[in-house]
């Protein structure tokens, strides 16, 4: 067994070492609790009531957590609305299901909308598997959504 | 040039640009329809292929101090590698068989058999050559860095070297990739995080040192008296995939026909210019099933960037159809032999090695008569970085 371990490639496990790692993420100014990967921006601004579309579009093809931007793995959880559950399209980017639960539960402590939202209440879905789909010129919502695929 | 410069593009109204948009979200909604249980066999297959072509090679290179085993076990293990690298860790990861479910074969947790840490491979490709695609200043997949492969980036005496530089890359393919999430240009911008490059380079580190003993330890010692002619093997087959991966990787963009963008208004981009840049900024090659499925379904790269998370073996089917649509549109559709796809890469290269004014630009920009639609052309535009290696920003 050791020998065919070491005779397969192997994932060289190193924290942090993602170009989107976001181990330290800065602190909501409203809240005091940790800003999502996906709510920050490069210019230092970050808080949960943001979503930063170019790091969703980061997240859905780099294959990373919208929250702590580390490589994502199976199964794939999304945070949204019952309306986005009803539709199959989500526009929070897809998250490790631990990174989910904590997601949400900050979101119900402080009774805030997901990230992205005006309102409604957060729940998850997990799938293997995920479409993103980009914006057409006739949408009137010009953000990209996650189509799990169930 | 930026895509509303493009004269084949300009003379399409933003609805049949839309329209266009929507006859392509018609293949791909077919596609998943219709993805199932014969694309799982096909890829399940591939993989069994390999691990087998692998696996008789290792035990033929048993014998490889006897020249025709060498010879074969060699072969065998460069075509193992080629297909592990191309048609399954590449398309892995881009999440084409996520749907399965499998948990091995799946884009979060396929790691390949190169010096790239998939997680990198997974930024520097997936997000910023399939985001960014030809894109001056934002793909590093122009010229990797270190060539200039378009006419519109600045060009330095250094560029002289270039056919050296080319033929260092193209042996020294894997650890070209393997440096490629660095990006040495942020480095050298001193823009790029120390603590995320020391990690990044730790990750990179502990992935070489495993390939490293894996095919330069343990292999040659498990080979016993055939050690020293094992570990031959091992190199000219490393060295086998690097030059076809390179190839392949070049023949994808870089033939005439396939368009370098500067940068654009890329947050505003509608799905239909999206899908535009990467028609326009793609070249495919022609060539039988066995070619396609050693370059990875490469050569459909037009149809591969058009719908990166679609199952490979599906891509030329595809292409019929985005060809027929190229027609209708009219549109060009960048495609020829795989020798002649190369050899026009080549000639960018070699060209490109000198400045502008000592060579003619190898096909004609075409400004074709405009249609209005919201986004200034470049020449309208201020000017950009037209950069992408470190001499070329050092002489500016």
């Amino acid at each position: 067994m050791k020998l065919l371990d070491l005779l397969a490639p192997r994932r060289p496990v190193v924290a942090g070492a993602n170009s989107s790692s976001w181990s330290q993420p800065p602190l909501d100014p409203a809240y005091a609790v940790p800003v999502p990967f996906a709510c920050g921006y490069d210019d230092g601004r970050a808080s949960l009531s943001l979503l930063n579309k170019a790091r969703v579009t980061q997240c859905a093809l780099s294959r990373v957590c919208g929250v702590c931007g580390e490589g994502l793995d199976r199964p794939v959880a999304f945070v949204g609305t019952a309306a986005e559950d009803g539709r199959n399209a989500f526009h929070f980017p897809p998250l490790h299901t631990r990174c989910a639960e904590r997601l949400v539960a900050t979101l119900q402590d402080h009774d805030l909308p997901v990230p992205g939202h005006d309102a409604g209440e957060p729940l998850t879905v997990t799938c293997s598997a995920f479409e993103f789909v980009r914006p057409t010129g006739a949408d009137l919502d010009r953000r990209p959504v996650f189509v799990p695929v169930r | 040039m930026a895509i509303s410069d493009v004269g084949a593009y300009a003379h399409l109204t933003p609805e049949e640009v839309e329209e266009l948009g929507r006859e392509l979200d018609a293949i791909r909604a077919e596609i998943e329809e219709s993805r199932g249980d014969g694309d799982a066999a096909y890829i399940n297959r591939v993989i069994t292929i390999q691990r087998r072509l692998a696996a008789s090679a290792r035990v033929t290179l048993l014998a490889s101090r006897w020249k025709p085993a060498w010879l074969a076990g060699t072969a065998m293990l460069g075509v193992a590698k080629i297909l592990e690298n191309m048609e399954i860790g590449h398309n892995v990861m881009h999440g084409q068989w996520d749907w399965m479910n499998d948990p091995e074969i799946h884009s979060s947790t396929w790691e390949w058999d190169t010096a790239q840490p998939a997680e990198q491979w997974k930024h520097s490709h997936n997000y910023i050559h399939h985001q960014f695609t030809n894109v001056l200043g934002h793909d590093n997949d122009i010229g990797y860095g270190i060539l200039r492969m378009a006419r519109e980036q600045r060009w330095h005496p250094a560029n002289l070297g270039q056919p050296v530089y080319n033929a260092l890359l193209a042996t020294l393919f894997q650890w070209g990739v393997a440096l490629h999430d660095l990006d040495l240009e942020a480095i050298r911008r001193r823009e790029k995080d120390p603590k995320v490059m020391k990690r990044q380079l730790r990750q990179i580190g502990q992935k070489v040192r495993r390939q490293l003993a894996k095919d330069y330890l343990v292999y040659p010692a498990l080979s016993g008296p055939s050690w020293r002619t094992t570990l031959t093997a091992d190199a000219t087959a490393n060295l086998m995939r690097n030059v076809w991966a390179y190839a392949i990787i070049f023949c994808g963009h870089f033939p005439d026909g396939a368009l370098h963008f500067t940068e654009e208004e890329l947050e505003d981009e509608t799905r239909s210019e999206w899908y535009l840049r990467q028609l326009l900024g793609s070249a495919n090659f022609e060539g039988g099933p066995l070619l396609h499925v050693l370059s990875g379904n490469l050569g459909f790269q037009i149809e591969h960037h058009l719908f990166p998370d679609l199952p490979s073996n599906r891509y030329a089917e595809i292409a019929v159809k985005v060809r027929a649509l190229c027609e209708k549109y009219d549109l060009p559709y960048t495609t020829g032999p795989l020798w002649k796809q190369y050899g026009q890469a080549l000639r960018t290269i070699l060209k490109l090695s000198l400045p502008n004014r000592f060579t003619a630009a190898s096909a004609p920009e075409p400004i074709g008569p405009e249609v209005e639609r919201g986004r200034k052309p470049d020449r309208e535009r201020p000017t950009r970085r037209l950069e992408t290696g470190a001499w070329t920003r050092a002489s500016a």
